[in-house]
């Protein structure tokens, strides 16, 4: 046991360690990449245009006529370095939007950042749910019509884009039915079909992983010394099999939460949710420089821990990996 | 015997126990992070409660970019100022008529050039205090100053002094970037504050007077007093917001000031709650004036971007106005209007004849049956559709540019059937445009007519610029045998629309003309570029009018104009719009800019109208009214609201 949480805390110092560095890599890169967007982002696209002296100088001000100067300018600023040197008033100040100049991106942060959480955990359950139940059920009864079922849904969970599910879903659900409403955030009711429908690749892969777990499984030794053993079938899938089948699922699951976290912005433009999906997809598009570094730079910190955090429970579950 | 066997049972139900207990937290240890991700969603959902129902509910495709009515410049954003920040005069919606607004009472000196407004006493801000005209200073210093990069402070340097004292601080901005420090960039600032006081032709007497002088006159400076970017801010909330930056020296603003608890207005609303793309709630501004004209006490405007999604919000229900209906198939659902309108025809052109409003008539009649509508409405905008020519003498390059010479732009305009173009690729029956003023939009300008289809007119003048087909190769060329460069038609991949178009002329020209051309699709960024670069020949543009003048539209083709794509300069044009400015009697410089308009259009032809823009909006005229249907279509928000249920049929 002492040489598990050893080795846990190691995990966690070592993971801690390399963080900065991490983010610092992928800090360089998107800002290479953003930069790299033509276009000045001061402009309207199809708004009045200023006098120039007007745009040099906004240029100016937010440092766009300078990458060095915006770069270090930047990173000190969200790093806090800056604060802790008393240049900044701010920690992790990650700027104004350059596009929406009545928000800065912490604040764009603040508002997105829970309702994407919400929605990408609400689809993880949801994908955990049915994947389980899916998989469980088709790896038990293989080559049954049950199983086939299944994994057909589970074909069609993965193939079919979420802008076609999501809006057929809208159609039927919200406006024939009138079950939910269509658009916007606050309330169980609002998150229901948007969870729903990105959860369902995650269900599906889910299902393919549990039920090759189950059938690998269920032919294995200790199962068959359990059947012996006189338990019921029910209970030495779940109890026996299960626990094993569900190791791949676990250590899918860190990429697949970040995933749904952050590659929710599909699901997030069908249904309106006011996500940072969304608001970062718009960010790379009118090169807003700072909402888009801001994002990149709390969700690759958010990945890593993800990833920890994952590693943490692995070894837990797992003793093989003490 | 009994003992052991006590002593057996009770070691039996300890190893149950045991066994159960083991159970129990092996099982918790499962569901536990279940149930805690359960409860932190529900946590997080109860922060999140939905606001309660609103009078009004408006779907925005984009949320305001800002609320600083010295800073916007989008329409939905200028919409939503003009009941949030009253200016010292209003537009009426349903007619565009100025009507007081914080000014009970103007005048206007002889000679036009000094308009003294009298600001209304019982004008408050929604803290409570008074309107003063210092408060309009304040916001029109704000806007004049390069420092807070207004996109329409171009509007306000007619304001005698402006254009200097904008153009001097801007000059002082430049050096001051070159070095400084705190001390430096204070006593610029108190030069700069002195420079106003004494050199702009903005006078506040009293709190309650207000004094304007301008450098020429302006015909339309109340249309301007009624623009969001003249209303006032409400100078000691913002003051807060600003500070000097000690290393350029500009006056910065931070924009805290425009948030739901902060944000003070002096207009029908206040918005109490803003989320980013999200929503935005207005609650009636207990302390505006006059709080009696204000219909709805509450409204909700939501933002969904996706043109779908916000259709389908509209249709369950959820929304009294979609005030940009987006979808490709808006075409079908348009039609099917005309089907519901086309078997009431006879009640609509009797209730037209009376002088009803089209919405009161369509609304008390019977509802629509499948495959009939009439909860949407298509509406001529006060935007024109155009492509421009490339006026300039060379291209970037430096090769001959073959749209500098007005009879080849004549001979491109001449062959584009336009109402083709409207039947088959743009679909919402727009009008036709051969200018660019759409007709009826200002009071008292005369329909101007410009070139229409004519096709061997177009050859004619091709021939006239010296390019004929000479070889009988289908292309034309030159007398020395070069041929017509092949045309660079230029748009944005924003939207299908201006692919479609680009094609379609495409092969009206090469059809028509016998010249080569091809169509190069850019990104929206990139197409801009372009544009600002004139690496183009012919590009797609396009343009809504600010104001109700002919000027909002006319000014685009001046020499040097910021939004003058074309590059088109000429002197006797500029000529021609600076004497039409010099005239003092408003109808006879209408006429003047009439005949301005027609000679661009007939004879310089640097740009080629293609039709007014066609907005449609989703609303049911059963069930909400105050939409006006004014060519300017400013809608007034105030005087939106639901029909009561008594009222519906």
């Amino acid at each position: 046991m002492s040489t598990q949480s050893t080795s846990v805390v190691a995990l966690i110092a070592r993971r801690l360690v390399q963080l900065p560095f991490i983010v610092l890599a992928v800090y360089t890169l998107t800002f290479l990449l953003a930069w790299s967007i033509p276009g000045n982002p001061l402009e309207n696209p199809d708004g009045r245009r200023p006098p120039a002296e007007i745009v040099e100088a906004m240029k100016k001000q937010y440092k766009l006529d300078d990458p060095v100067a915006f770069y270090f300018d930047y990173l000190g600023k969200a790093t806090s370095i800056s604060w802790v040197l008393g240049y900044s008033d701010q920690p992790f100040d990650l700027g104004p939007s350059l596009k929406q100049p009545d928000w800065t991106v912490n604040e764009i942060l603040a508002t997105g950042l829970p309702v994407s959480m919400t929605l990408g955990l609400s689809a993880m359950l949801i994908a955990l749910t049915i994947g389980l139940t899916a998989g469980v059920i088709g790896g038990l009864n293989p080559g049954s019509p049950l199983d086939g079922f299944t994994q057909l849904l589970a074909i069609i969970g993965i193939s079919l884009p979420s802008f076609v599910i999501g809006s057929a879903m809208l159609m039927l659900f919200a406006v024939k039915l009138g079950l939910f409403p269509v658009g916007g955030w606050g309330g169980v009711s609002y998150i229901v079909l948007p969870a729903f429908t990105l959860s369902l690749p995650f269900a599906a892969y889910i299902s393919r992983l549990v039920r090759f777990g189950m059938i690998e499984e269920m032919s294995a030794d200790h199962i068959r010394t359990a059947r012996a053993k006189g338990l019921p079938r029910w209970k030495v899938a779940l109890k026996h099999a299960l626990k094993n089948a569900f190791l791949p699922v676990l250590s899918y699951l860190g990429p697949a939460t970040a995933v749904a976290l952050t590659g929710s912005f599909v699901v997030e433009k069908v249904f309106a949710v006011p996500g940072i999906g969304q608001h970062f997809v718009d960010g790379v598009l009118g090169k807003d420089i700072t909402l888009v570094m801001g994002v990149v730079l709390v969700y690759s910190t958010l990945m890593v821990v993800f990833n920890l955090v994952v590693d943490v429970m692995y070894r837990f579950v797992d003793p093989r990996l003490g | 015997m009994g003992a052991n066997r006590r002593e057996q049972t009770t070691r039996c139900t300890r190893r149950k126990a045991h066994a159960l207990l083991a159970a129990t937290v092996h099982t918790v240890r499962l569901i536990a992070p279940i149930l805690a991700l359960v409860l932190a969603l529900l946590a997080a959902l109860s922060f999140d409660a939905p606001l309660p129902p609103a009078d009004l509910v408006i779907v925005e495709r984009s949320d305001c970019f800002t609320l600083d009515p010295q800073r916007m410049s989008y329409q939905h954003e200028l919409r939503r100022a003009r009941v949030l920040f009253e200016g010292l005069v209003n537009l009426r919606a349903s007619d565009c008529a100025i009507i007081p607004g914080v000014a009970e009472r103007w005048e206007v000196s002889s000679d036009g050039l000094v308009y003294t407004f009298y600001l209304r006493a019982d004008a408050k801000w929604s803290n409570g205090e008074p309107v003063t005209s210092h408060d309009f200073a304040y916001a029109w210093r704000r806007a004049i100053l390069p420092d807070t990069a207004a996109d329409y402070s171009g509007l306000f340097l007619s304001i005698r002094g402006a254009k200097r004292f904008f153009e001097a601080r801007s000059a002082q901005l430049i050096t001051l970037a070159k070095g400084c420090d705190a001390q430096i960039a204070a006593d610029a600032w108190s030069a700069t504050e002195t420079d106003f006081r004494r050199n702009v032709g903005i006078n506040t007497p009293d709190d309650h007077t207000f004094i304007v002088s301008l450098d020429h006159p302006v015909h339309y400076f109340l249309d301007l007093c009624a623009f969001p970017c003249f209303s006032p801010v409400p100078a000691a909330t913002v003051e807060q917001f600003v500070s000097l930056d000690p290393q350029s020296g500009r006056v910065s603003q931070r924009h805290g000031w425009t948030k739901p608890g902060a944000i003070v207005t002096n207009g029908a609303y206040v918005p109490t709650v803003w989320r980013y793309k999200r929503d935005m709630r207005l609650e009636q501004n207990p302390y505006y004036w006059n709080q009696s004209a204000v219909r709805a006490k509450s409204i909700d405007c939501r933002t969904i971007e996706n043109a779908n999604t916000a259709v389908l919000s509209y249709e369950s229900g959820a929304a009294d106005w979609l005030t940009d209906l987006g979808p490709e198939y808006k075409t079908e659902m348009l039609a099917q209007r005309r089907t519901y309108l086309e078997r009431f025809k006879g009640d609509v052109d009797a209730g037209l004849a009376h002088g009803e409003l089209l919405d009161e008539i369509v609304g008390a009649l019977p509802p629509p049956r499948s495959g009939e509508r009439r909860d949407l409405r298509g509406f001529d905008a006060f935007g024109t559709d155009f492509f421009s020519f490339n006026c300039r003498d060379a291209m970037p390059g430096g090769a001959v540019n073959v749209f500098h010479d007005k009879r080849v732009r004549r001979a491109f305009a001449l062959a584009v059937d336009k109402q083709a173009l409207i039947d088959r690729v743009t679909r919402l029956g727009e009008r036709v445009a051969s200018t660019l003023v759409p007709p009826g939009s200002i009071t008292d300008y005369p329909i101007v007519e410009g070139l229409g289809y004519d096709s061997t007119r177009a050859r004619a003048e091709l021939a006239a610029a010296g390019y004929e087909d000479r070889d009988g190769d289908g292309i034309v060329e030159n007398a020395k045998g070069e041929k017509f460069p092949t045309v660079d038609i230029l748009y944005s991949t924003a939207s299908p629309r201006y692919q479609n178009l680009a094609m379609a002329m495409r092969d009206m020209w090469r059809r028509e003309l016998r010249v080569a051309a091809e169509c190069r699709g850019k990104d929206a960024k990139l197409y801009k570029e372009d544009l600002k670069k004139g690496n183009f020949m012919i590009a797609r543009g396009g343009w809504y009018g600010d104001y109700g003048d002919p000027t909002t539209w006319l000014d685009l083709q001046r020499t040097g104009n910021g939004n003058n794509d074309r590059g088109y300069s000429n002197p006797e044009f500029d000529a021609m719009l600076d004497a039409a400015d010099a005239e003092l009697d408003p109808k006879a410089r209408l006429a003047k800019l009439a005949a301005c308009e027609k000679w661009l259009f007939t004879e310089e032809s640097p740009l080629l109208p293609l039709c007014n823009y066609v907005t449609v909006y989703m609303y049911d005229p059963s069930k909400v009214t105050g939409m006006t249907d004014h060519p300017r279509l400013e809608q007034d928000l105030s005087i939106l609201t639901r029909r009561t249920q008594q009222a519906t049929p």
